[in-house]
C-alpha cells in the first residue's frame, strides 16, 4: 500500500518527468554532435558528417526554442477536467439559431475526433430550424483546457438561406465553456446547501393524485452570487435538480478559476488583455470562405473544413500556443 | 405534422419538451402513434411506459396510478430522515403500493441489507407491476452473500377490519407509508381527462369526503403490536387535507404529528409518531 506521502512524492516526480525527459534530449543530441564533428575532417565521411552535423545542429536550435520554454509554463491546473459548454443565438434572430446548429455540429465532430463523450444536455429547437440555446458535456480529460478559448461572441456573416434579396446578413452565437465539476468532487468546496433557493416553476392546482401532467422544471438560485440555473429537459424534478446542481457547480468553479487567474495577475504589474466574454473573438465570412479568429490575427480561408472540425483543430492549437507564450511572458515580466 | 398537432393541445412550450421526450423514448412504437395517443388524451406517462422516480426509472402500465413529483419529494426527504438517524433494520410496509415507487426509493437509497419492505394493494395489476419493478430494480430476492435490501408485494385491502391478522403480513413494521387514495367524490367529477379516464379510479377515490383510508390506517396504529416503538407513519395527503388527517391519527391514538410541504407550498405529507 502507498502512503498519502507516497502518492505525493511519486506525483512529484512524475511532474518532473517533461524536464528530466528535455534534459535527455539535450544531452544526447549535444554528444552526438560532438560525435559528428569529430568526423567532419574525415575525408571518406565528410560528407555524410556534415548533413548530419547540419540535422543535429537544428534539432539543438530547435530544442532550445520550443522545448525548453514549453518547460516553463506551469502544467494546467484544469487538465483533468471536462467541461460544460453553453451555446446562446444573439442578434440575427433565426439566422443566429440555424448557424447555432451548425456551430454545434462542428463542436460534436470536434469531440468525436478529440475522443471526448459528448451529450446535448438542453437544446431548444425552433419550429422554423435551428436552435435557439444549447448546452452541451463533453467529458475527457483536457476537453476543458482544449474549449475553454471558445468562450466569447462568433459572428457569421453571410446570405441566410432565408433570404430573398441575397443581403448579407451579420449575425452572433455567444459561447460560455464552463469546467465540468463532478457530483463526487468537492461541490460542497463551492456552495453552502443553505446559500441555494430551490424553485419549482410552475402553478400545479391542487397537484398529487389531481394531476397527472409532467410539471418537472426546477430553478435554483445562489443567493450570494445571484447565480441562477433554470433546468426544464428531463422529466423527473429530481433529474432536473441534479443537472441544475451540476450546471452550478460549474459556474461557481468557472467564477472560482477566474478569480484565482485573477488575484496571481494582480500580483504582477502587467496589464494582461482581458478575455471578456462579450469580446467578438471570431468571424465566419461564407462569401470568401474564410474563418478570422481576432484574438490572434489567424485567418484560415477553408471555412468547410473549420465546420468540419478539422481546420477548428488549427485555431484549438494556435490558441493554446499563445495562450502559452502569453502565460511565459508573464512569468518572464515578474522578475 | 405531429408537433404541431401537440401543441394545439399542450400549448407550444410543454408540446415542445414531450415531443423530445417521445423522441428520445425507448418506446417501439412510432413517434406519431405516440403523438396520437397523447392528442387523445392519454397520460405521457403511460405511452412512454415508464417514469423517473428519484434515480430509479419505474415501469407503469394503465391502469396503475403514475408516480407524482410530490410523492418523490417527499419519499426522497424521507430517505434524508432515516438517513440521518443511527443505521437499523427497517420494516416497511407501502399501503396501496401502485407501482411500488415508494419502498422501491427507499430500498435503493437505504443502506443494503437493512430495509425489508412490504406493498399492500386491492388491485391485481398493481401487485404484479409492483413485483415487476422489484424484480427490474434487483430488489426482489435476498442473496445470502450480499446484503440486500428486499420489496415484495401482496394483494389485500387495508380496508378489511382483518387486515391486521392477514397470515402474509409480518408485524411489527418500523415504518407505514402511504399514498392512499384522497380524492372525494365532489373532486373526482371534476378530474382532468387524463386521470379520471385513465387512471385506477380504485387508486384514486377516497370516499366521499376523500379521508376514508386514513381512518383505516389510524386505526391499525392503534392496533397492538402492530408497529414497533419508535416507529413512523408517513402518508400523502390531498391539497386542503392535511388539518384534517391529522386529527383523525391524533383521535385514533396517543401520537405527535409533523406537516411537510411539497415543493409547491401545498401540505403535503403527514408523518405520524405513535408514543409508546
Amino acid at each position: 500500500m502507498s502512503s498519502p506521502e507516497d502518492i505525493l512524492r511519486l506525483k512529484q516526480l512524475k511532474e518532473t518527468e517533461p524536464i528530466q525527459d528535455a534534459w535527455d534530449l539535450w544531452v544526447n543530441t549535444r554528444e552526438a554532435l560532438r560525435e559528428t564533428t569529430a568526423l567532419l575532417d574525415d575525408p571518406e565521411l565528410r560528407s555524410m558528417a556534415a548533413q548530419d552535423h547540419a540535422m543535429l545542429s537544428e534539432s539543438l536550435k530547435e530544442i532550445v526554442k520550443t522545448k525548453f520554454p514549453a518547460i516553463l509554463v506551469p502544467p494546467s491546473r484544469t487538465a483533468n477536467l471536462s467541461s460544460l459548454m453553453e451555446l446562446k443565438s444573439g442578434v440575427g434572430g433565426s439566422e443566429a439559431s440555424l448557424f447555432l446548429g451548425e456551430m454545434l455540429r462542428m463542436y460534436l465532430r470536434l469531440a468525436q475526433v478529440s475522443r471526448w463523450k459528448a451529450n446535448v444536455v438542453v437544446s431548444n429547437g425552433l419550429d422554423a430550424g435551428g436552435v435557439r440555446d444549447a448546452v452541451v458535456e463533453f467529458r475527457g480529460a483536457g476537453a476543458y483546457d482544449a474549449l475553454r478559448l471558445e468562450s466569447g461572441v462568433h459572428r457569421v456573416q453571410r446570405v441566410p438561406a432565408t433570404e430573398q434579396s441575397g443581403r448579407v446578413h451579420t449575425s452572433t452565437v455567444a459561447v460560455v465553456v464552463l469546467p465540468l465539476v463532478e457530483e463526487s468532487d468537492a461541490q460542497q468546496d463551492l456552495y453552502s446547501m443553505d446559500d441555494i433557493k430551490v424553485e419549482v416553476m410552475r402553478a400545479r392546482g391542487a397537484g398529487g393524485q389531481h394531476v397527472n401532467k409532467t410539471e418537472s422544471a426546477v430553478r435554483l438560485t445562489h443567493i450570494p452570487t445571484g447565480i441562477t440555473v433554470a433546468m426544464q429537459d428531463e422529466r423527473s424534478q429530481h433529474q432536473n435538480k441534479r443537472r441544475a446542481f451540476q450546471v452550478l457547480a460549474s459556474r461557481l468553479m468557472d467564477a472560482k478559476l477566474a478569480r484565482e487567474m485573477e488575484e496571481r495577475r494582480a500580483s504582477r504589474r502587467n496589464l494582461v488583455k482581458s478575455a471578456d466574454r462579450s469580446d467578438k473573438i471570431r468571424t465566419y465570412n461564407y462569401a470568401q470562405e474564410r474563418v478570422t479568429d481576432h484574438r490572434i490575427g489567424l485567418s484560415l480561408m477553408n471555412l468547410t473544413s473549420v465546420m468540419e472540425g478539422d481546420g477548428l483543430q488549427v485555431f484549438l492549437t494556435a490558441l493554446q500556443k499563445d495562450h502559452e507564450e502569453s502565460q511565459l511572458e508573464d512569468m518572464l515580466q515578474e522578475d | 405534422m405531429s408537433l404541431a398537432l401537440l401543441a394545439a393541445r399542450l400549448g407550444k412550450h410543454q408540446a415542445a419538451l414531450e415531443y423530445q421526450w417521445m423522441k428520445r423514448a425507448a418506446s417501439p412504437a412510432p413517434l406519431d402513434q405516440m403523438v396520437a395517443r397523447r392528442v387523445a388524451g392519454e397520460p405521457l406517462q403511460y405511452i412512454l411506459g415508464e417514469q423517473p422516480f428519484g434515480p430509479l426509472t419505474i415501469k407503469l402500465r394503465p391502469p396503475v396510478l403514475i408516480p407524482r413529483p410530490e410523492t418523490e419529494h417527499w419519499t426522497l426527504r424521507l430517505v434524508d430522515v432515516l438517513k440521518a438517524a443511527p443505521s437499523r433494520q427497517l420494516a416497511v410496509l407501502d399501503l396501496g403500493t401502485g407501482t411500488g415507487c415508494i419502498p422501491l426509493l427507499l430500498c435503493h437509497l437505504l443502506s443494503p441489507g437493512t430495509v425489508r419492505a412490504h406493498g399492500v394493494d386491492v388491485s391485481p395489476d398493481a401487485v404484479s407491476l409492483a413485483n415487476e419493478n422489484a424484480v427490474l430494480c434487483g430488489l426482489s430476492a435476498s442473496d445470502a452473500n450480499v446484503p440486500r435490501n428486499i420489496f415484495r408485494s401482496i394483494q389485500s385491502s387495508f380496508l378489511n377490519p382483518l387486515f391486521p391478522r392477514q397470515p402474509q403480513l409480518t408485524p411489527p413494521f418500523d415504518i407505514i407509508t402511504s399514498n392512499p387514495p384522497y380524492v372525494s367524490w365532489a373532486e373526482y367529477v371534476r378530474l382532468p381527462r387524463s386521470v379520471k379516464h385513465y387512471e385506477d379510479p380504485k387508486a384514486l377515490f377516497g370516499g366521499p369526503d376523500g379521508l376514508d383510508f386514513y381512518r383505516a390506517i389510524a386505526a391499525l396504529v392503534a392496533v397492538k403490536g402492530f408497529l414497533n416503538p419508535g416507529a413512523l407513519v408517513v402518508v400523502e395527503v390531498g391539497d386542503g387535507q392535511a388539518e384534517r388527517v391529522r386529527k383523525i391519527f391524533h383521535s385514533a391514538a396517543q401520537v405527535k404529528s409533523e406537516i411537510w410541504l411539497d415543493p409547491w407550498n401545498k401540505m403535503r405529507t403527514v408523518i405520524v409518531k405513535p408514543i409508546f
